[in-house]
């Protein structure tokens, strides 16, 4: 049976092939899909998302959550139009008119700060990281609301903020048939590649690997691992900082809930992508085709001219569907080698021995 | 079981196959059990006893042969089937919810309720108590689960599993969380419910309390029965024969006469309620068993000194220089590396690869200029250890989690290893790891030793200790309270049995 051999690869990898049947079936319902337009759109769409899953994905893989991505996101692209923007109309802002790279770095400081108290109280307070992390995404959104009273910052036709443009708009490079290719798409890639490069062959991801596996064996093994744990959240604060960047860059004008409820898709990209959300598995190529499903489920839908009364229904039944497939997996897995000292079920029960 | 004539099978398994993809784990075996008989199964990780017990408790359905309870084939055997004919599993680590009390445990779901739906806190307690007593347990039922010994735990378990009508108990390595006192206590309870009847299914590497407790022992190697007698009609060396399949028996290590230089030098270390003004040495290219009841402060003193829990106040030196370690990271810099006693919990990350486990103290080293780890050095080094230790897998990148008891165990020794330790501390090795494992990893510390590593084993397997240590150690209410010296002393299990459990009233005397 060879292709037995290969089947484990093939359910590692299982995200392509859903990814590639939903391609298919878009481009039998409309003849628009196949386009290098809507190609396009699909990879401008999973930009944003893109960057918010890299960060993510590195704080999953330790069996920690980040919840708050969203709303620094969302700060840190108001934060840095206001920096820059004069104080009256039609630009609401601070009247700082500070430097847009000064300001560019502010934010991504900004993020890492962000990243390291979450981390801190999660290691040093020995608080919950779901709760932490909830109450930063409530807190930087109140912050962000009082701060602004409601205003939008506007960065439109505003020549400092072509910084913000360039990342959010401005095309890469030109490629046959398919056309421009954003910045945000190639940045996105980029990280992804670095973050995989990172995850997979540096010290530190494979640390990250083994704290998600199992904690105390790593502490055991010698890894610190409250310190790699507060610098995954600086990491993904970093990201959601760089995120929010790219984010106003894309829409020009930031509202107080730009970002607001990406953290749902952020989960379902991690999770069908194959990322465990107890940690120690899953490998961020999955997750960037969970980013890619969701980008193309959504721009299909658009195509079919599907009413936005269903979309929602419709995206949430997707991610349904997806892991059910993937929960079946370990049907398929060849069982263990037998091992008397670790029956189903009786495995890590603490050591009460002690 | 004194009577002559033999009582009747309550379980009898005929001609069970059993095949996962690419590997037949059970090749035709029978297996019967007699009504009130003690029925040891035992073989090497891998034999077969577990796969056997699933089917038989219904986890795993058999390819072909009869399973006949009682008289009455069973067509289709599932976990809930197995309930209801009195086939109970009391795994290693009972079931129970441990924040909650003993009597909440045994009514687990049927709670006893007031007319109005509340719950009735005098008929649980009540009915809890009047329960165990029938078994023989007299114990206060209002307690909570985790205050309880890990023995008392499972006594309580197969309680509730013979209240509910079990006949046939089966006990999965039962004792290897526990320390000798308890061993004890558990087989009395055990040998107590057989007099009432009831028949047990007993798997253990303990070959010494297979003799002990069981009637009857039935040996499997590679998924077929070799021999199945009374316990009364073997000896222990015929049994390790059957199980291994060769005269692989016991590792002896001869006692070393060019003791090196001392590497850890400990002085009036005390750390309150564990340890108390301990000073030993540890020389290069020896071996030296600490050993003590439980709680008598050898296995805290190991864990201090690798920085999983705080080490109390004293000086420690390693080659020389000050040791200090505040957590296991600190220790591995300075080269001294723990084997925990608890593999799942601190030993193994079972998710990840073999690859993964092996390498993940020494990532540093095996980076590139460009600061990624370099898959090939990664390779080699893995390989190397994998080799050198034998460590059975089917490739570098199998999950750990899916190799036996033994290898995953030489998994975590390829780990310490690999970081090239000064010292290594042991603490229980050999638990829950086969004959022939036992026998490898032991082969591995006596090679460490010739280059020079200074090894201590936290252990009360006594016949261990006796065959590889070059000294031993007795711990008592945290004191060290004599030394046996091979060679010199007489090092005997039983000198040292002694030595343990007359504790301080004889043992004041002498220190190392």
């Amino acid at each position: 049976m060879p292709w037995r051999k290969h089947l484990p690869t093939v359910l590692d990898n299982l995200i392509w092939v859903i990814l590639a049947a939903v391609f298919v079936f878009f481009a039998t319902q409309s003849d628009k899909f196949l386009t290098p337009i809507n190609i396009r759109n699909i990879l401008a769409a999973a930009a944003v998302l893109g960057v918010l899953v890299v960060g993510q994905t590195f704080v999953l893989i330790t069996g920690n959550f980040d919840l708050s991505t969203e709303s620094t996101l969302g700060l840190a692209a108001l934060l840095g139009l206001w920096l820059i923007v004069p104080a009256h109309a039609p630009n609401w802002g601070g009247g700082m008119m500070w430097n847009p790279y000064v300001s560019i770095a502010a934010i991504l400081v900004m993020g890492a700060v962000i990243g390291w108290v979450i981390g801190a109280l999660i290691t040093y307070g020995k608080m919950n990281n779901f709760i932490v992390t909830l109450a930063f995404l409530l807190i930087l959104r109140g912050a962000m609301l009082r701060f602004t009273e409601g205003n939008a910052v506007n960065g439109l036709n505003f020549p400092p903020a072509d910084i913000f443009y360039w990342l959010g708009h401005e095309t890469a490079f030109t490629l046959p048939w398919v056309g421009k290719i954003p910045v945000a798409v190639v940045a996105m890639l980029l990280l992804f590649l670095i973050g995989w490069a990172v995850l997979e062959h540096r010290p530190f991801g494979r640390d990250l690997y083994a704290i998600g596996g199992n904690r105390s064996a790593a502490v055991a093994s010698g890894i610190d691992a409250d310190k790699r744990i507060r610098q995954v959240y600086v990491v993904s604060g970093v990201l959601a900082a760089f995120a929010g960047w790219m984010l106003a860059g894309r829409v020009a004008s930031v509202q107080v809930d730009l970002g607001n409820g990406y953290i749902f898709q952020v989960m379902a990209a991690c999770v069908i992508g194959g990322i465990s959300l107890q940690g120690g598995r899953g490998s961020i190529v999955g997750a960037l085709g969970g980013v890619l499903l969701l980008s193309t489920i959504d721009r299909g839908l658009n195509l079919m001219q599907v009413s936005v009364f269903w979309v929602k229904l419709i995206q949430g039944l997707i991610i349904l569907i997806a892991m059910f497939i993937d929960a079946q997996k370990i049907r398929f897995r060849s069982p263990v080698v037998e091992s008397d000292a670790n029956l189903p079920g009786t495995a890590p029960a603490g050591s009460p021995a002690d | 079981m004194t009577e002559s004539s033999p009582t009747p099978y309550v379980v009898e398994m005929r001609d069970i196959v059993k095949t996962f993809p690419g590997v037949r784990a059970l090749d035709g075996v029978s297996f019967s059990v007699r009504q009130g008989e003690i029925h040891a199964l035992v073989g090497k990780n891998g034999a077969g006893k577990s796969t056997l017990m699933q089917v038989l408790n219904g986890l795993y359905p058999q390819d072909s042969g009869q399973i006949v309870v009682r008289g009455q084939t069973i067509d289709r055997m599932t976990t809930a089937r197995a309930r209801e004919v009195g086939i109970a599993l009391v795994a290693q680590h009972a079931k129970f919810v441990p924040g909650l009390s003993i009597a909440e445990n045994i009514f687990a779901g049927s709670l006893p309720r007031h007319g109005a739906g509340f719950v009735d806190w005098g008929r649980v307690n009540r009915e809890a108590s009047e329960r165990l007593a029938r078994f023989g347990l007299q114990i206060d039922v209002r307690r909570k689960m985790e205050a309880l010994t890990v023995a008392e735990r499972q006594m309580i378990e197969i309680a509730r599993a013979l209240f509910a009508d079990a006949s046939v108990i089966i006990l999965d390595e039962p004792t290897a969380p526990l320390p000798k006192h308890e061993v004890r206590l558990l087989f009395e309870f055990v040998r107590r419910q057989r007099e009432h009847g009831a028949s047990f299914i007993y798997i253990s590497h303990y070959l010494e309390e297979v003799f002990a407790l069981a009637d009857r022992v039935t040996t499997l190697r590679n998924g077929r029965v070799v021999g199945s007698a009374p316990t009364a009609d073997l000896t222990l060396p015929q049994l390790v024969r059957l199980i291994s399949g060769a005269d692989v028996e016991r590792f002896r290590r001869p006692a070393r006469a060019d003791v090196g230089e001392s590497v850890l030098e400990i002085e009036h270390l005390t750390r309150p309620d564990a340890y108390d003004d301990v000073s030993l040495r540890l020389h290069a290219g020896e071996v030296v068993g600490l050993t003590g009841l439980e709680g008598s402060g050898n296995g805290a003193l190991a864990r201090g000194l690798f920085g999983l829990e705080p080490v109390g106040t004293g000086t420690v030196r390693l080659d020389g220089k000050p040791y200090r370690a505040d957590n296991p990271a600190a220790a591995l810099a300075q080269r001294l590396a723990y084997l925990p006693r608890d593999r799942h919990g601190l030993g193994i990350v079972g998710i990840r690869s073999v690859r993964d486990n092996v390498s993940l103290s020494v990532l540093d080293r095996l980076v590139n200029a460009l600061g990624f780890v370099s898959d090939r050095r990664e390779r080699q080094l893995v390989q190397r250890y994998v080799d050198a230790l034998g460590i059975k897998t089917p490739g570098l990148g199998q999950a750990v989690e899916n190799l036996s008891g033994g290898n995953q165990q030489k998994v975590v020794v390829a780990k310490l290893v690999a970081t090239e330790p000064r010292v290594l501390l042991l603490d229980e090795p050999t638990q829950g790891v086969d004959v022939q494992a036992k026998v490898e990893i032991l082969r591995i510390v006596d090679d460490l030793t010739r280059d020079g590593v200074a090894v201590a084993i936290v252990s009360d397997e006594l016949t261990e200790l006796t065959d590889v240590c070059d000294r031993i150690l007795v711990f008592h209410r945290g004191r060290v309270i004599r030394e046996f010296r091979k060679g010199i002393d007489e090092m005997t299990p039983e000198r040292v049995l002694d030595a343990i459990e007359g504790g301080g009233e004889e043992g004041s005397d002498a220190v190392a």
